[in-house]
Order: C-alpha cells, then sequence, then structure tokens
C-alpha cells in the first residue's frame, strides 16, 4: 500500500525531504495494538488511526482495525492469519503468516490462511511490486511478539508462575515440566488487552539466531489445495441464477462507438438470450456490447456468429512500427519527458568528452497472458453490489465500479479469489466493469467471461520501448557522463496519473517505467529522460507487467554496459565492477540499502566464479553478463546473472543452455518460496527474450492466441544454478529483480558466442540470421 | 449404294443389339416366401455372420444402427449417387422372396431376382469368388435377420449410366465370373487369406484404384485410391510406411485397428476391423495377415522394427526445438507431440507416431486432413482412446503448415501441393 | 440432448447441446471447477483430463465425443488427493498461481503410464502441450521423477509381496 506513496515522497534516485508523517507504511509501526476477544477465539490486530484509545472488543466487533495485518487465534489452537493481498502464486499469505508465527512461537501445522474480501474502511488494497514482505516485516515482527507476550502473562496466571519463569515454543507457553497449550489459555484466560506504539516498540522481537520458521523450510499452506482441484480462482465463482456474458469488444480501446448488431444468425443457438449495449460513464469499455445466454458455450457460440458494426476510433491502423517511430520522435525532442533527478554536468560531460558511444534498444509488445483469462462474476445483494473475480488492487477499481454502476463505493465490494496468474495484468481491475455493467443493465447476476482472445485483445500489455543510451568517456576510456531516454506507454499515468512524482524539471514521471535506470555505477552525472508515449497510451491501456519498467530498463542499460565495456576494451565484468564504487550517493544507506554498491559488486564477483566466467567454450557458445540492483534504490534487491548461449549461425536459433544468478535480498524469509520466485522470474526475462512478444497491428496484439504466443514451455528450461548472498539485512523483494536481468545477459552471451549484437527482444531467429548476415 | 451401306450398318447394329440383349438378358427367378430363421442351423447361421463380417455386408447395407442391413447409405460416385439396397428378409422391400438360387446368382452373377443386372458398387466381382458352401452360409445368415420394411432411395445416376442394360456391357469388359483358384505355389494359410481379401474381404474395392468407367484397373492393382474421401493406401510394395506390413503388424491392425507400426484404422478401415473383422477367427485374421505381408513385400520383424526406430528418430533429430521457428513446428510440439511422441525403439499403438504413419506417406494428404480437423472417435481406431478434432481450433493456414512440416521432417517424399486449399476444401 | 459417461467413478447424465466441449459440462454443469480453462484451442493443456486413462484436452472435446467413456478428473485422481503426483507436487512445492496445475498432474498422470521413469527428453514432448505461465518448470520435472521413483517403489514393493512379476 505505501509503495506508491512512498513514490510521491521518495522517488526513484533522488532524495528529498521526506514528509514521514504521511508514509502509511511508517505509520503502522507506529500504532498500538490491541488483543479482544471475538467469538471464543481472540483477535490480534493493529490499531487504525483514531481508534487507538477504543476497546479491544469494540474495534474488533466492528473490525475498525489496520487490515493488512491480524490474526485470529481459535479455542481449537488455530491461528487464522487473515490476508488481504492477492495471492497468485507467490506465497503471499505464507510468507506473512510466517513472520507472525515465528515471534509467536507457533505451531505452523495449527496456522491457516484466510484471504478477506475488500472493505472500504481498510484502504488501499494492493499486491504487486515485490513488496509485501519488505513492507511488512517489522510490524508482522512486532505483532507476532505481541502475541506471544500476552499468551506468556495469560499462561504463566493459569499455569500460577511468573511470566519470566515462561517460554512458548511450539504454541504452548512451557514452565519447568509445565506447560499450557495457546488453545487452552484462549479458551480458559482473558487475553484482552492494548498495546501502545511505544510498548511495542519495546517488544522484544527475537534475535534471528532464534528463529524457527523464518529462514528455514516451511510448506506453502496454499499449496495442497493447488493440487487437487479445490482452489477456487474467480472463474469458478457462481451464483444462483446467474446468466453467462462474453464480451463484444471493439477494434480499438478508445474511441469506438456501435453503429448496428445483427444477431439474427446467433438466435439459432440454444440457449442463447440476448446482446446487450453497455453504457459506460467511466469509458472504461467504451463501444462494448456483451453476449447472453445461458450458458458459456451458448454465449461463445452466439457470439461467433454475431456481426458487429462498430465505427471505429483513432487508433484502428497503428502499428508496432508507428508506436516505435514516435519513440524515435520523442527522444529527438529534447523538451520532451520527465528529467528525473538533477542532472546537473551532463551537458559539460558531454561536450568535454574525448569520446562519446551511444546505442539505441529496441523491446517489442509483451503480453501478460496470465493462465486464467480475465473474468467477472457481479451481482446486487440487498443494495451492495458483489463483484466476484480476482484482483490485485480493489482500490483502484471500485471507485470505477461505484462510478459505473452510479453508487457510492461503500456499495462495492470485491470477493477474493485465487489469481491465475497476476503478473500486473490483475493490477488493473477494469474487467470487472463490464460485468457490473451487464448485470446492473440486465438486472441479474452476470458471469462475465473472457476467452483467450478477449483477454488478449483487451490485455493490458508491457508497451514497446524505444531506449537511446549514451556515455562519455574521458581519453583513457573512463566514463565521465551517462544519458538514458527512454520512451515508452506508461500504465501509471493512463490508470492511476495521482501517483505520478515530478521530476527535476518538474514534469511528472510514471515511477514504474523508468525504475531500474536510477543505477548504482558511478559514471559521472547522469541524465535520465522518461518520456510517454503517448500513442502508445492512446493505442492500448499500457499494463505493469512483472518487473514493469525495469524489464525493458535494464536490458538497455545492461546491453548498453556490455557493448561499452568492449567499446573501451574490457571486460565486461571487470568494466562494471570498476564503475560499482559505493561511493557518494551509491554508498548505500540503513536501513534497506546498507552497503550500496558493493553488494551489487559482490553478487558479480559471485556469479563470475559459479559460471566459470573466462573460461574456454566450444565453438558458438558465449557467456553474457547482466546485473541489476532491482527496481528501486531504497529496496534495492542486489541480482547478478551469466547466460550460457549457443547459436546456431544456420538456422540463427539461440539456445539458452544455462543462467547462474546470485542474489542478494537481505534476509530470506522462506529461502525455498524464494528459489521458486527467482526460478519463474528469470524464466519469464528468458521467455521474453527469446520466446514470446508480438507488435501491434491494426490496433491491436497480432498474436491472439496460444498458437501464435508462445511463452517458454518445458523443453526451453535451461539448466539452472541460483544462489543466494547470507544475509541478514532487509529483506526485500524478489518477484521481480530476476525478471530484469536475463534479457540483457542473453544478448550479451550471443555477441560473445558469434560477436553480433542484437539491440532489440524478442531476439528472434531471424535478427540472428540478419546480423550475422549483415 | 450409300444406301446399301446405311443399311448394311444399321442391319450389323441390329444384330449387335440383339446379340447385346441376348447376353444382356436375365430371366427373373421366382419369388419364395421368406424361409425365416429356423431354416437354417445356428452353426450355419454363425459361419454365415463371419463371412458377412468378412465381407463387412453391414456397413454398406446400413444408415441406421437400429435397422441394420435394411440399406440406404449413399454411395457418391463419379456417375452420380447409388444408395444401397435393403437385404433384410423383407419380403416387400428387402430380399425375403429371394431363393437360394437368386441370392447366389446375385453374389455371383450381378444379377437381382428380376433379372436386372446390378451396379458393381456392390462388389459382386469379388463375390464370384465364394465358395458354393460360404454362399450357402451368407444366405443363411442374411436371411435369417430381422426383416425391415425400409425403402432405400432412388439412386440418381446420370445418363446413361442409369440404364441397367448397359451393365451387361460392363460385365462383358470388366467382369469374369468364376471360383477362386488357389495358388498351388502358395501355402493353406496364403491360399486362405488370398482367399478372403479377394473373395468376400474385396479389399482391393477400395485399395486399387478404378478406371473411368468404375472398374478397378487391373493394371493399378493395390497401388491405393480414393475412395469415398478417404485415401485407401498401397498395399503392396508401394506403401511407404517405413515398417512395412509384417505379419505381426497387419495380424495386430485388424484384430484391434491398430498397431504399433503404423497407426490406428480410421474412416472406412475402422469399420471394416470393428464391425466386420470382430466375428472372424484368429486364424483368418492370420492368414490375411500372411497373404498380406506377402503382397507387400514385407521385411522382417527385426528390419521393419529397425526401420521404424530409425524413422522415428530421424524426425525428431529434425526437429527444431525453438518457439520462434517454423509455425508447423511449433504447431506439433505444442498441441499433438504430448500424445504423438515415442521413444524410438519402442513406438506405441495408443501413440500412433507420425513418421510411421501410412496417412504421412500417402501421396495424398486427405486423412491427415481429416483426421486433424475431425479427430479420431472412441470408436474408430484403438476402442476406447480418442483424439479430439482441431478444426474448430486451428485455421486452415495453421493446419496446413503443421501437414508441411510433418511431411517434410517425417518422410522424405515430395511436399504435398496446395495443402491450405486442400484443408478448405475438407471442412464441412 | 443427454450424454452419458463416467466421472470421477461416478456415472453421470448431462442434458446440454453435444456440440458443448467437455471442459464446460465438467464445470458449469457437474460443478467440477479443478479443470482449468485457458485457451480453448488445445495449446495450453490447462483443460487436460484422462479419458479411458488417456489424456484429453477437454476445450476441444465435444461432450458427444466422450459418450459411454470413463472421465477422469483431477478431484479424481485419487480419494485423497495423495496420488503419487500429486504428494510430489506438495514435496517439491511447484505450484505457483497453481491455475495450470490440474492440467499439468493429469497430462503427468497419463505421461508416466506410457513412460513409467521418464527421461527429460520423454518429460520435454509429454509436457510440451502444458503451459505455465509462473514458469514453475524446474519443480514440474522435479515432481514427476519424485512421483515417478515412488511409484517404480510402489510397483516392487507390491511385486516383492505377491512374489510375482506384475505385468505393467
Amino acid at each position: 500500500m505505501s509503495k506508491f506513496y512512498r513514490y510521491l515522497n521518495e522517488p526513484e534516485g533522488i532524495k528529498t525531504a521526506t514528509n514521514h508523517e504521511s508514509d502509511e507504511r511508517l505509520q503502522v509501526s507506529r500504532r498500538g495494538f490491541l488483543i479482544g476477544a471475538a467469538g471464543a477465539g481472540f483477535t490480534l490486530a493493529f490499531f487504525r488511526t483514531g481508534f487507538s484509545f477504543a476497546q479491544p472488543e469494540d474495534v474488533v466487533k466492528e473490525g475498525s482495525f489496520e487490515p493488512t495485518i491480524w490474526y485470529q487465534i481459535e479455542p481449537d489452537g488455530r491461528i487464522i492469519v487473515n490476508i488481504a493481498e492477492a495471492e497468485m502464486g507467490q506465497h503471499v499469505g505464507t510468507a506473512l503468516a510466517r513472520i507472525v508465527a515465528d515471534e509467536l512461537e507457533a505451531d505452523w501445522s495449527m496456522v491457516e490462511l484466510n484471504h478477506v474480501d475488500s472493505d472500504p474502511k481498510w484502504g488501499l488494497m494492493v499486491t504487486g511490486g515485490s513488496w509485501s514482505v519488505w513492507e511488512n516485516f517489522t510490524p508482522l515482527s512486532q505483532a507476532g511478539a505481541a502475541g506471544r507476550m500476552a499468551l506468556i502473562e495469560e499462561g504463566a496466571r493459569l499455569l500460577g508462575v511468573k511470566p519470566d519463569q515462561c517460554e512458548a515454543r511450539n504454541s504452548r507457553v512451557l514452565a519447568g515440566n509445565q506447560s499450557i497449550s495457546f488453545g487452552d489459555i484462549v479458551s480458559r484466560g482473558n487475553l484482552s488487552r492494548t498495546y501502545t506504539a511505544e510498548d511495542l516498540k519495546q517488544m522484544p522481537i527475537k534475535p534471528a539466531t532464534q528463529r524457527r520458521l523464518i529462514g528455514r523450510e516451511s510448506r506453502a499452506l496454499d499449496i495442497p489445495d493447488k493440487t487437487d482441484g479445490a482452489s477456487r480462482y474467480g472463474l469458478d465463482a457462481k451464483v444462483e441464477g446467474m446468466v453467462y456474458g462474453r464480451p463484444l469488444i471493439p477494434p480499438t480501446r478508445y474511441g469506438s462507438t456501435i453503429n448496428n448488431i445483427d444477431d439474427s444468425d446467433a438466435k439459432s443457438v440454444k440457449g442463447y438470450q440476448q446482446t446487450i449495449v453497455l453504457d459506460d460513464p467511466t469509458d472504461t469499455v467504451p463501444g462494448w456490447a456483451v453476449v447472453i445466454a445461458d450458458s458459456f458455450h451458448a454465449a461463445n457460440k452466439a457470439a461467433n456468429k454475431i456481426r458487429v458494426d462498430w465505427a471505429a476510433g483513432d487508433t484502428a491502423d497503428v502499428s508496432e512500427q508507428d508506436i516505435l517511430d514516435h519513440g524515435v520522435k520523442l527522444i529527438e525532442s529534447p523538451d520532451k519527458g520527465s528529467i528525473m533527478f538533477p542532472d546537473d554536468g551532463v551537458d559539460e560531460a558531454f561536450t568535454d568528452a574525448a569520446e562519446i558511444f551511444e546505442q539505441d534498444y529496441i523491446t517489442h509488445t509483451v503480453l501478460h497472458v496470465q493462465m486464467e483469462p480475465v473474468n467477472a462474476l457481479a451481482y446486487e445483494k440487498d443494495g451492495v453490489w458483489e463483484i466476484h473475480t480476482g484482483n490485485q488492487w480493489q482500490s483502484l477499481i471500485i471507485p470505477v465500479l461505484a462510478k459505473a454502476l452510479g453508487v457510492n463505493e461503500d456499495k462495492v465490494v470485491m470477493r477474493t479469489y485465487m489469481l491465475g496468474g497476476g503478473f500486473g495484468r490483475r493490477l488493473n481491475g477494469d474487467y470487472a466493469v463490464p460485468a457490473a455493467l451487464a448485470s446492473q443493465k440486465l438486472g441479474k447476476p452476470v458471469k462475465l467471461v473472457f476467452t483467450r482472445e478477449d483477454d488478449i485483445r483487451f490485455d493490458s500489455p508491457r508497451s514497446a520501448s524505444y531506449q537511446r543510451m549514451r556515455m562519455a568517456f574521458d581519453r583513457n576510456g573512463n566514463p565521465v557522463g551517462m544519458e538514458h531516454h527512454a520512451t515508452a506507454g506508461w500504465p501509471t499515468e493512463v490508470m492511476a496519473p495521482f501517483f505520478m512524482p515530478k521530476g527535476a524539471n518538474d514534469v511528472p514521471y510514471d515511477p514504474f517505467s523508468i525504475q531500474g535506470a536510477a543505477h548504482w555505477y558511478s559514471t559521472g552525472p547522469h541524465r535520465v529522460r522518461a518520456i510517454s508515449n503517448d500513442l502508445a497510451n492512446a493505442t492500448f491501456r499500457p499494463g505493469w507487467l512483472r518487473s514493469v519498467g525495469s524489464g525493458w530498463i535494464n536490458f538497455a542499460l545492461e546491453s548498453f554496459m556490455d557493448e561499452a565495456a568492449r567499446h573501451v576494451g574490457k571486460d565486461p565484468i571487470e568494466f562494471r565492477l570498476s564503475l560499482l564504487k559505493a561511493e557518494g550517493k551509491n554508498a548505500g544507506e540503513a536501513p534497506n540499502s546498507v552497503g550500496g554498491a558493493s553488494r551489487q559488486a559482490n553478487v558479480l564477483k559471485r556469479v563470475k566464479e559459479l559460471s566459470g566466467w573466462g573460461e574456454e567454450l566450444p565453438k558458438d557458445t558465449g557467456l553474457g553478463v547482466a546485473t541489476s540492483y532491482g527496481q528501486e534504490r531504497n529496496m534495492p534487491t542486489w541480482t547478478a546473472c551469466v547466460a550460457r548461449v549457443h547459436v546456431n549461425r544456420q538456422t540463427g536459433h539461440v539456445k539458452l543452455e544455462k543462467l547462474t544468478l546470485v542474489t542478494d535480498a537481505g534476509t530470506v524469509v522462506h529461502p525455498d518460496g524464494a528459489r521458486a520466485q527467482v526460478e519463474g522470474a528469470a524464466l519469464w526475462g528468458a521467455s521474453m527474450a527469446l520466446h514470446e512478444g508480438t507488435h501491434y497491428e491494426k490496433g491491436e496484439p497480432k498474436a491472439k492466441n496460444l498458437d501464435a504466443y508462445t511463452p517458454m514451455r518445458i523443453r526451453d528450461v535451461p539448466e539452472m544454478e541460483l544462489e543466494f548472498i547470507d544475509s541478514k539485512e532487509v529483506p526485500v523483494g524478489l518477484g521481480e529483480p530476476a525478471t530484469t536481468v536475463t534479457g540483457p545477459a542473453i544478448a550479451n552471451a550471443i555477441h560473445s558466442a558469434i560477436g553480433v549484437r542484437i539491440r532489440e527482444i524478442p531476439i528472434t531467429p531471424e535478427a540472428v540470421r540478419n546480423a550475422l548476415n549483415a | 449404294m450409300f444406301k446399301k451401306i446405311f443399311g448394311a450398318v444399321v442391319a450389323l447394329g441390329i444384330l449387335a443389339l440383339a446379340i447385346f440383349l441376348l447376353i444382356a438378358w436375365e430371366s427373373s427367378i421366382n419369388p419364395i416366401s421368406p424361409p425365416g430363421p429356423d431354416a437354417f442351423s445356428k452353426e450355419q447361421i454363425k459361419r454365415g455372420e463371419v463371412l458377412a463380417g468378412l465381407g463387412n455386408c453391414e456397413t454398406c447395407h446400413t444408415t441406421d444402427p437400429a435397422k441394420p442391413l435394411a440399406g440406404g447409405r449413399a454411395m457418391p460416385t463419379p456417375f452420380g449417387t447409388l444408395y444401397s439396397t435393403n437385404i433384410t428378409p423383407d419380403p416387400d422391400k428387402g430380399i425375403g422372396q429371394w431363393s437360394e438360387e437368386a441370392f447366389s446368382r446375385a453374389m455371383r452373377e450381378g444379377v437381382s431376382r428380376s433379372g436386372s443386372h446390378l451396379f458393381p458398387a456392390f462388389p459382386y466381382t469379388h463375390f464370384t469368388k465364394l465358395s458354393d458352401d460360404d454362399i450357402s452360409d451368407l444366405y443363411a445368415y442374411v436371411m435369417s435377420r430381422q426383416a425391415i420394411a425400409a425403402e432405400p432411395p432412388e439412386n440418381t445416376l446420370e445418363f446413361p449410366y442409369n440404364i441397367r442394360l448397359l451393365l451387361a456391357g460392363w460385365k462383358l469388359l470388366f467382369f469374369d465370373e468364376g471360383r477362386f483358384e488357389p495358388d498351388a505355389d502358395k501355402g493353406d494359410v496364403w491360399n486362405r487369406g488370398a482367399y478372403i481379401a479377394e473373395g468376400a474381404g474385396h479389399c482391393s474395392a477400395c485399395h486399387t484404384p478404378r478406371n473411368a468407367l468404375g472398374a478397378e484397373d487391373s493394371g493399378k492393382a493395390w497401388e491405393g485410391a480414393i475412395i469415398n474421401n478417404w485415401y485407401a493406401p498401397a498395399l503392396n510394395a508401394n506403401n511407404r510406411t517405413p515398417a512395412g506390413w509384417t505379419e505381426k503388424e497387419a495380424y495386430e491392425y485388424l484384430r484391434h485397428g491398430g498397431s504399433p507400426f503404423h497407426g490406428v484404422a480410421v474412416g472406412s478401415m475402422s469399420d471394416v476391423v470393428h464391425d466386420g473383422l470382430k466375428y472372424a477367427p484368429d486364424s483368418d485374421l492370420r492368414a490375411l495377415a500372411v497373404w498380406l505381408s506377402d503382397l507387400a513385400q514385407a521385411p522382417g520383424e527385426q528390419q521393419a522394427h529397425d526401420s521404424s526406430a530409425t524413422a522415428i528418430r530421424t524426425a525428431q533429430q529434425l526437429q527444431n526445438p525453438s518457439t520462434m521457428m517454423g509455425e508447423g513446428e511449433r504447431l506439433f510440439a505444442h498441441a499433438c507431440a504430448a500424445c504423438h511422441y515415442n521413444e524410438p525403439n519402442n513406438p506405441n499403438t495408443l501413440r500412433p507416431d507420425m513418421a510411421l504413419n501410412s496417412a504421412i506417406s500417402a501421396p495424398t494428404p486427405v486423412n491427415l486432413i481429416r483426421v486433424t480437423l475431425n479427430g479420431v472417435s472412441l470408436k474408430e481406431g484403438i476402442p476406447e482412446a480418442m483424439m479430439p478434432g482441431f478444426g474448430q481450433a486451428l485455421s486452415d493456414r495453421q493446419i496446413a503448415s503443421l501437414l508441411a512440416y510433418l511431411r517434410s521432417t517425417h518422410t522424405d517424399l515430395p511436399a504435398w501441393t496446395d495443402l491450405e486449399q486442400q484443408v478448405r476444401n475438407q471442412r464441412p | 440432448m443427454a450424454t452419458e459417461f463416467e466421472l470421477n467413478g461416478q456415472p453421470v447424465t448431462v442434458d446440454i447441446e453435444n456440440d458443448t466441449p467437455l471442459l464446460w459440462a465438467l464445470r458449469d454443469d457437474l460443478d467440477l471447477t479443478g479443470t482449468k480453462y485457458g485457451c480453448g484451442i488445445g495449446m495450453c493443456g490447462a483443460c487436460t483430463v484422462l479419458v479411458n486413462g488417456r489424456a484429453i484436452r477437454s476445450c476441444i472435446t465435444p461432450v458427444e465425443a466422450v459418450s459411454g467413456a470413463s472421465i477422469t478428473t483431477i478431484e479424481g485422481l485419487h480419494p485423497d488427493g495423495q496420488h503419487p503426483l500429486q504428494k510430489a507436487w506438495v514435496e517439491t512445492q511447484t505450484p505457483q498461481c497453481g491455475y495450470c496445475q490440474s492440467g499439468q498432474i493429469m497430462q503427468a498422470a497419463a505421461m508416466l503410464k506410457d513412460f513409467p521413469e521418464p527421461t527429460d527428453a520423454q518429460i520435454n514432448q509429454a509436457m510440451g502441450g502444458n503451459l505455465c505461465r509462473c514458469m514453475a518448470y524446474v519443480r514440474i520435472r522435479e515432481a514427476i521423477k519424485l512421483a515417478a521413483q515412488e511409484m517404480k517403489e510402489a510397483r516392487s514393493t507390491k511385486e516383492q509381496e505377491t512374489g510375482a512379476a506384475t505385468n505393467e
């Protein structure tokens, strides 16, 4: 939740005066804590602002406590941890519960998760950006410790001993030979109490050496249900009396209107009911209609027989090349865009340079194609609109839904489901709007199912990007200045412009679309210019897609660092190490970036050792390196990757043979989960570099289903060697950083293997052949 | 002078016509009352059932499974559409009034009880080879079926093909009446197989191309042909499957509807196996297998195994494991390989390997197109296993590129032409 | 138009249009939602079920095509969700978002019948139709091998107990 606020107050790369009073994350840790009876058990939660001195029982009854962090202990000993974050494969609930349970000294087998529905009183609900663990670590630890202290106090009383004679272990309070279970304490004792913020700060948080769950292997709680079909995803939602709908999506994202709908052929489809035209005051789904039928099959079949005559919007002919050409034009207009942070001295550095090195990089459109196509079930019940769907950012879409339906926001509730893949697609809940509108118009529950084609046409893709990198060198081949100009469609500008900070030239920028550019290399004065590609923004709704901007930013940055190294005749790793000096702004600071650039240098050195860098390799085989600090300077995940590829010179086929990744993510709360996240993220990056990607053609993605859009399959998976730096520093996110290093590492490895440079992803066999023949 | 010549020509013509009519004319055989099932022994009926199965009578003479042998199945020919007749013992609509003599004449001479010539879509050119006992047993079987009063539709043959009398001329040209004559150079088992194949089984009716007048082209015997929009593969040495029809393969295929080195029976051949041959004893199928492997000049079992393994391995080595490569290869990897991949040394009948399949090495892609579009039902091929059709899932172009990929990597045969158009033509 | 078949060992009848894909019959008419929709064109494997023990993409299989067949879905693979594959999937902590995993497990179950001790190449080919967007492939492979090992041990135990070679 605080991520966006943090960006407002402490944007990447610049150190501004931060108003910590408005930082909600810090506020959480300044709140008091309460334990109040709830039914037969007790609820343990943080006070919300303004409720700090209320009676715990009243707070529990009203549910007016801080929502992301509360848990219950039941008389049977079950500990139910409530999770407001969306579960989409990162096992976030498990990670959060583990932190609480460790401090609580709970028996892990007694811990359960409860994914909660949205509620306006809970404020912002959003899951994204790999920040959940990082943000909640301290408050969750305190919440666990407070619970432990209360249980020890009550347990001691019930056992007739003093609290300081007791300790808690495995859901029991122990005193010499005596012991009592948490469940019995809950049944027989009274845990009700409150703690002030000061009390909380004094809570005895366990030293790392005494941790029993954090950093150890323990199983994710959501997994068993995902092996027997029991997990419930949005597509599994059902309600009595519902009808099925399939959308009829217009040829352009915006500005299309319906002239006529001819459903005469559809009338022969058994179960077809009608086609309704949506009237959307929020302009989320302009020019849409929905086919209504008794079953999805009937709706789908009917939809294929319905002819809609649309007056298409302005972008009906836009192509990928148009978007890229527009990007070049923007980059070549010096007055465009936002200067991310002060760049004093850059112009002089280039003017005085002995040599200037410059290259351009392109990344193409990437689709989410999360496995579960978007869908939503919507209906009104007792004056409240229920939206059943998997979503990552309820708080963003609820106001839109309320406006679309013409009701107050407190009349819209989002029911929580597992997400069949998020990757950022479900940050944008636009797909719920047509379901709600159709239900309202029809007066019945509507289950709106998007086919895969519908899902892709309505995706919020990762925009194509065009970037220009420049480096100024002195006479000795040392970098003395750097420029990075990046243009792409900006999701945050389109969907959440209020979260855009202002750059040094007072122009707002999308922090997510430039993240990764504020690197830790000491290269002299540095200019980062972020430019919104307004043609992309008009053609589609750009999306946040796993690692967002750093996905394309780091491709350009790390390809360019490689090229720059070779340009001055240096080894790519040595060149980078020579620039990771941990001085000045790159020295790092407590608590999050302790060590600064030296930790990035460290992962780079380690990956060099592990990968056999510099050793003899077979013909047409090469190693390439790339590194990253993740997405944010104040939540750095230090990552380094070496890719080994073999290139077939005849076909141009690039075989990714091995990925070696070293990650320093501070304290690793759940090592196996961390490995899973890095495995998945690294392969995502490789997939985007070698296997997937599409082009815009006539205003739509060219690939419309999985026959043509081809993410990596099991046969493409390279050998992988992962290592985590053993660290006790603050834990940081892991879901995304590895995504950003594999692409440039592969491009760099191709250069090592066959001596040609590919500056465009995806890297197609054709591009390799062309480069070889050039 | 001119008149004389003209007169002579006319006279000759009349004479020729008269001779033709003499040959063409067949007498009617007196009707009888249907003998009823009790007129035959159970054993005889049982033997007749096997023969009817070997001849697969039911497939052509049935449209509604609830009305077996009641006829009405459309048989499109280049000359128009024929409809199979009702051969149940119904006295009015079927052949209930036919004596065994009439039945025998129809089987062996292609003449109905009333004396009219039968179209050779009814394969009397083969049934003429049947022994007296077999004709008798078949008669017993047919006449002991349930009588069904169903009238098949009228044939819609174009002029002059609708003149039955002309069939006498056709017979003069293309029909040799006569019983099967064993080949003394071959063994009893081979001769049993040949008797079934050439007689009741009428295999060449589908597997031999036909000439312009619809007769089997004896010069191209067993070369393979298109029939009912399916390709019936060559059964002689020109069959290009890597393994060839060894006895073991042929028996497996005919008994179970599929074999590891060839794949599964679909379309009409599936009917032959599952509706017809199911009654036949193993000995008959083994005899057919012996005859077929001789006809096909099959290699030994070990060589068949080795050739298959080589073919599979070669095809697999040509796979280029990249999603960014050709569409056909990608589609195969993502939509087909899960079921069709095999270990080269151990192909599994339930995983028909495309490197071994007749449909891949056929001169026409029709079988492969139809199976790709429509799948293989539970009843076809190896019963209980099925393949869904990809007709709704893939475009004409995609199926064309998939098939072109298979042809180029799984055989060394020339590419099929006009694939996309051919796919389009096979869509409903 | 009623179609009858056996579903997870129980006879069922669905009275729906014959051309309804089996996937939607299972999910919407028979309330077994463990089988997932991913692409509708047989390219992702999320909808994989067993028809007479063999893997089939239910999204492109009309319900009438399975008339009389025996269907097994993820819910029926094992009565307690403890098939060796399911246990291996938990043991290796394979699922991330989990959406594709029903299909992955059903495809793996079918594969292990044909390839009881699968090599990497066999896994690549037989599992190549199953997309995992979370890219949990490393663990999927690990889990398949783990389950294959357990099933092999179970077979040899059974052989020892019966004192005779089984016919698998």
